[in-house]
């Protein structure tokens, strides 16, 4: 009975284990995680947990005793220290070797630090696990006077989350506009206007230089704005936990290098989730998404991979955030240099789609119209010359496109 | 005890075009197919969103927020995020007046 050792218990960790299983009935699966908890959705993190809210099943997606049901061997609370390849074992920080057929590294990412005095203040905390979320909802009971430095989708997730319990928030980006990475530049202005209407500070372009920590607030030194606050978060995206790969002398490069079924540099050994860099058939190039829909379903590529099946995962990137009054979605890639194309659909409502020279859809976005998420996907993987003239008439139904 | 209540008229429902409609406490989805009208519970069994301002397409309904799709016509959760079927309710259509029954 071939065994497979999945290192990470998160979400790619528990997708790869139940893909595995729905493939093989015989497979041993052990599936290793040095978080306390069983396998989570992130999330949640963000939004319901800070809110106080109950995250009903979208935190803990399985009931405990899921695992046992589909022998799946859950170890939590269990880290692994190396990685020996030649005699196909894991060593746990227990000093247990465990041996393996095939091996899955789905160990994340973790939160990016600041390199600045002060980021070591424990007001000052960043945003990852279910007890950073848990000691972040904690300090904002009290309505602090909240600084969030970064305005990306953690950072601006949790900016909506504290306005709406009555913090007041400030929020500094380095870049001059808003999820620089994921929108375009016109669906920066318009996160940004959403986020003053609800009464958050916001400052562009400004790089906070250091934290200064007084027995009664933090002051932020961010060059010409000066920002005081009792609680910091900083959400400045995440680097991928790759130490186990690289001491083991798996190919690396932010990231763990894997072919488009998720297989690494080394035989019988796989990246699942944001870890892996991984060929994507979309973007013609390896690329590392730090994504809900990453974790969900590339994971099924390496179960297939793992049972001999191999069959590239080329799903249309999909991404979304949910800040106050919005529900913003991210299909394929809407890069800045491309034409945007805005349809919009009523009050707060828009489609947005991002075509290039030739007129192809080659990203969208929307905002509180999630009925065209698969139009736009289909639009996106169509990959044809599209009428724009048409497309810009609001009026021209997107199916006329399909 | 179930009670019968009126929805809609038939003339305000177009094909797969899904109309939301509250009695009482609860959200529904009041949906026109080929064979028939349906009613279904309106909130996604995930996270909170109205499957009415979803897409739908050859008899399934997808969530506007995160993509689980379910049956319109038996309520089962088809994909994953979901993993909790709606609830669907009896529908009749008389005198082009829709009515649903509610427990």
């Amino acid at each position: 009975m071939a065994r497979t050792v999945i290192i990470g218990a998160g979400q790619a960790g528990r997708r790869t284990a139940e893909a595995l299983r729905d493939l093989d009935p015989e497979a041993e699966i052990l599936l290793l995680g040095e978080e306390a908890h069983p396998p989570y959705d992130r999330p949640p993190l963000s939004k319901a947990v800070l809110l106080g809210k109950d995250p009903g099943n979208g935190l803990f997606v399985r009931a405990p005793d899921f695992y046992a049901g589909k022998r799946i061997t859950l170890r939590t609370g269990t880290r692994v220290e190396a990685l020996d390849l030649a005699a196909k074992q894991v060593v746990t920080a227990a000093g247990e070797r465990i041996g393996y057929d095939s091996l899955v590294l789905a160990t994340g990412a973790r939160a990016r630090p600041l390199p600045v005095p002060g980021a070591d203040d424990p007001r000052v905390h960043t945003l990852r696990t279910l007890e950073d979320a848990q000691a972040i909802q904690a300090a904002l009971l009290s309505k602090p006077r909240l600084a969030v430095i970064g305005g990306g989708l953690i950072g601006l997730e949790v900016a909506s989350s504290a306005r709406q319990l009555g913090c007041s928030v400030t929020v500094l980006e380095a870049a001059d506009r808003l999820m620089a990475r994921c929108v375009p530049p016109a669906i920066s202005d318009m996160a940004a206007a959403l986020h003053r209407g609800h009464g958050v500070a916001l400052h562009l372009g400004r790089t906070v230089r250091r934290i200064e920590p007084r027995p009664d607030r933090l002051l932020l030194d961010a060059g010409d704005v000066q920002v005081e606050a009792d609680l910091v978060v900083i959400g400045i995206g995440g680097i991928p936990n790759t130490a186990l790969a690289e001491a083991a002398g798996l190919a690396v490069r932010d990231g763990i290098l894997t072919d488009a079924c998720g297989r690494t540099s080394h035989l019988d050994v796989y990246a699942a989730g944001e870890v892996a860099r991984f060929d994507h058939p979309f973007f013609g190039r390896q690329v590392r998404l730090e994504a809900w829909q990453v974790a969900q379903n590339q994971p099924a590529a390496v179960a297939r991979a793992i049972c001999g099946q191999a069959q590239p995962y080329d799903e249309i990137p999909w991404h979304w955030t949910d800040q106050f009054t919005w529900n913003l979605q991210v299909f394929g890639t809407p890069d800045p240099e491309l034409e945007l194309i805005r349809r919009p659909a009523g009050e707060d409502r828009l489609t947005a789609i991002a075509v290039d020279a030739g007129g192809r859809a080659r990203g969208a976005v929307l905002i509180n119209n999630g009925r065209e998420a698969t139009p736009v996907r289909r639009l996106i993987g169509a990959g044809k010359a599209l009428d724009l003239a048409a497309l810009r008439d609001p009026a021209v139904p997107l199916r006329q496109f399909l | 005890m179930a009670e019968w209540h009126r929805v809609a008229a038939l003339s305000d429902l177009s094909l797969e075009a899904p109309l939301g409609v509250r009695i009482g406490d609860l959200q529904i989805a009041v949906v026109k197919l080929e064979d028939g009208v349906y009613a279904i519970n309106d909130v996604c069994t995930h996270e909170y969103a109205l499957l009415s301002e979803g897409f739908c397409e050859e008899g399934r309904i997808e969530c506007p927020l995160h993509q689980a799709c379910f049956d319109i016509r038996t309520g089962k959760a088809l994909n994953e995020p979901a993993e909790v079927d709606v609830a669907t309710y009896p529908v009749k259509v008389e005198d082009g007046a829709v009515f649903v029954q509610v427990p």
